[in-house]
């Protein structure tokens, strides 16, 4: 893996990531990268909701999908070992991997066996999950990513800020750099017409020439030990079809019950995703199919901290998700930063709740913060995980687990906090603290009973606004006094 | 591979342990999955093709309406109107689709090099799902291999108007048995990749033209 220190791309990976505030800030001086992402997520939004409008049953698709996704996690392993079974009689393997550096070894040995030195992908944010292109090209092995997006960031040595459009953040002038200067063609206009041309025409030779590919996956077929590969380019065709080997890494929650619950899955997916009724071309496979496709297939199942996920009551819901990426274009928060800022392949609210979890609460602790729990995201899910909820739950862990820190001892936030737990549990401490504040407070509040700025800590407050002054007198001064009268 | 074998138990333990799963339920609880979504759809023969077309056309494909007669003649049209002269086909297409103005390279007989040299494909459908313009491939004799549709820039595909249904669950119920492939097409390859901007034709064919025949007289007259 390459030293985060020495890359010149934004840091993706969750264990070197600055905090989100202080990323969100770089990002935030940035007008084009600003520019670029409102615009495109205006344009999905708008789009996605004119098409789930006109569904007059997409609340009812939506209960369906999440009942689906829940109900195979509650059943996740029968459902799992059911895939593996009717995948292998199919004739495809299937490789169970712990966690990250598990499934890259697997894959580097599958890799090895078929003296592969060249790989073509399918756009899968997986693997970007298990950091497998670093790993691949240390052992050798070079990557050519076959999704238009995954191009121009791979050219451009840059990373994914969005789970469905990952190049959201740049506009046609800057990808028509990156192409000109590493397709070695000047002659390029940025007309997207001209630069996607130039993609297919760039990708044709390796379609045909390396010999194996390695894909996420959207669904995996309990019943039947399918795949489903959604896309819209047909690079994903192209890498499922012409290689002579293809490796598929697939989340253990990715798994559906049936072949019929794409029904469901592909009506919702779509729209939520690119706006579409449906998207151009959706894949299914089931193991090897003689005289057609790859003649060798692997699926390797990754666990990387699912499991626990999964044995979290609030949390659970988490891995309903579908990848859909609505969650992202509807958030004010990400619409303001883009998804760099959120230090992982997985931004935006589902990243969020997704990234730390995977990380065992041992990172990215920022990002339950990163979101001011208005609930778009929850609204738009298509498959209701109530986002907000797991943000919350996920806050509270952050919180328990500073609180034991000593270092946080005389943290200000922790400091205040004891004292206003040790204020708030007795009235009469209470009542002492409201005629000290009104005392303190006196000095900097201003005719109108606002107060405009405060010294110290209290500036971080009034340099972005105003704070209401105390009143004279509190409700229970102002009782009491009525009391004494009425006497 | 040791490791990767205690990596199967480790995990499946792992998720016993968080969801304490009912194999015996998992029937029932699967049958209680609530389907309150639109499964059949309601519109009459006509208005379920009208809708397959207008929906083909906003996705940029061609489409033209034939009768079982009309076809061969239809078929020979679109094929000269695409330019080319050597085409891809199925090994099962009736014999009389194949028309001898032009050169034809049979799906057996042809290595995916070759498919590359060919101006086009032509091929038969599984189905065709009027409410989101889709077509399905479920690469039978008459569809054949995956990358036949995959590789020829330009797609002439023949629906038969009896194999149009209205819903995506309609399709679902067209099928007894799960299909061991399928390709849901709908409109040409495209991406929006680059500001949103909506291009035809990354890798797929950039030109998809249907032909729809009514045979829905027939099929119902039997």
């Amino acid at each position: 893996m390459s030293e985060p220190a020495t890359t010149n791309h934004p840091i993706m990976d969750p264990r070197f990531a600055p905090t989100f505030p202080n990323a969100a800030l770089v990002e935030l001086r940035n007008p084009q990268l600003r520019k670029n992402v409102a615009h495109a997520t205006d344009v999905i939004q708008s789009k996605r909701n004119r098409l789930v409008a006109e569904k007059t049953d997409w609340l009812r698709l939506r209960s369906s999908a999440s009942a689906i996704r829940a109900h195979v996690l509650e059943h996740l392993g029968t459902y799992l070992e059911q895939f593996e079974a009717r995948c292998t009689a199919a004739g495809g393997t299937v490789h169970w991997a712990a966690d990250a550096a598990e499934a890259r070894s697997i894959i580097l040995e599958i890799l090895r066996e078929e003296q592969a030195k060249q790989v073509i992908k399918i756009k899968t944010m997986t693997s970007a999950e298990i950091q497998l292109n670093p790993a691949l090209e240390a052992a050798g092995v070079e990557v050519f990513e076959t999704d238009l997006a995954e191009i121009i960031l791979q050219l451009g040595d840059d990373e994914p800020s969005h789970i469905v459009v990952p190049a959201l953040h740049l506009n046609r002038s800057q990808v028509r750099e990156v192409f000109a200067r590493r397709m070695g063609r000047s002659d390029l206009t940025d007309d997207p017409q001209a630069l996607t041309e130039a993609a297919r025409t760039y990708l044709r030779p390796k379609f045909l020439n390396v010999p194996v590919a390695i894909s996420g996956a959207n669904f995996l077929i309990a019943e039947t030990g399918g795949v489903a590969v959604v896309e819209s380019e047909g690079n994903g065709r192209m890498c499922l079809t012409l290689p002579r080997t293809m490796i598929t890494l697939a989340g253990i929650e990715k798994v559906l019950p049936r072949f019929q619950d794409l029904e469901v899955m592909l009506q919702v997916l779509a729209r939520s995703a690119t706006g579409e009724r449906m998207n151009p071309y959706t894949s299914l496979w089931t193991g090897v199919t003689p005289g057609d496709g790859p003649q060798n297939f692997h699926v390797v199942l990754l666990d990387n901290g699912r499991s626990s996920i999964l044995g979290r009551n609030t949390e659970r819901q988490t891995l309903k998700c579908i990848r859909c990426g609505a969650c992202m274009n509807t958030c004010p928060v990400y619409r303001q930063t883009g998804g760099h800022a959120y230090g992982s392949v997985y931004p935006g609210p589902i990243g969020a709740i997704l990234t730390p979890q995977l990380m065992h609460m041992k990172h990215a602790q920022s990002l339950p913060y990163a979101s001011s729990l208005c609930g778009a995201c929850y609204e738009v899910c298509p498959v209701k995980i109530n986002i907000p909820e797991v943000l919350i739950e996920l806050r509270a862990q952050v919180v328990d687990q500073e609180r034991k820190e000593t270092a946080r001892v005389y943290d200000p936030m922790y400091l205040g906090m004891r004292i206003a737990n040790g204020i708030f549990a007795s009235a009469r401490r209470f009542r002492a603290a409201q005629r000290l504040g009104r005392m303190a407070l006196a000095p900097f509040t201003g005719k109108d009973g606002w107060i405009h700025s405060l010294p110290a800590l209290g500036a971080r407050w009034t340099m972005t606004r105003d704070l209401r002054g105390l009143p004279k007198q509190s409700f229970r001064e102002w009782w009491d006094a009525r009391e004494r009268e009425a006497k | 591979m040791s490791a990767h074998l205690s990596s199967r138990q480790s995990i499946l333990d792992r998720i016993r342990v968080a969801v304490r799963s009912n194999d015996q339920q998992l029937t029932s609880d699967y049958a209680q999955i609530e389907r309150q979504y639109v499964r059949i759809g309601k519109m009459e023969d006509q208005a379920r093709i009208a809708l397959l077309i207008e929906r083909l056309r906003e996705y940029d494909a061609e489409v033209v309406e034939t009768s079982i007669e009309g076809l061969p003649a239809i078929i020979e049209a679109q094929l000269s109107s695409s330019g080319g002269r050597t085409f891809a086909a199925p090994d099962g297409l009736p014999a009389e689709w194949l028309s001898g103005e032009f050169v034809w390279k049979l799906d057996s007989q042809t290595s995916d090099v070759d498919l590359e040299g060919a101006d086009g494909v032509m091929t038969a459908a599984f189905c065709g799902i009027a409410d989101s313009g889709t077509i399905v491939l479920h690469h039978s004799a008459t569809e054949g291999r995956r990358a036949l549709t995959l590789l020829p820039d330009w797609h002439l595909c023949v629906l038969r108007s009896s194999q149009v249904v209205e819903t995506l669950p309609e399709y679902f119920d067209r099928c007894p048995l799960a299909p061991t492939l399928a390709t849901f097409v709908s409109g040409p390859s495209a991406t929006a990749d680059i500001e949103m901007t909506r291009i035809k034709g990354v890798h797929g064919p950039r030109f998809l033209h249907v032909i729809l025949v009514r045979d829905h007289d027939a099929v119902t007259g039997l």
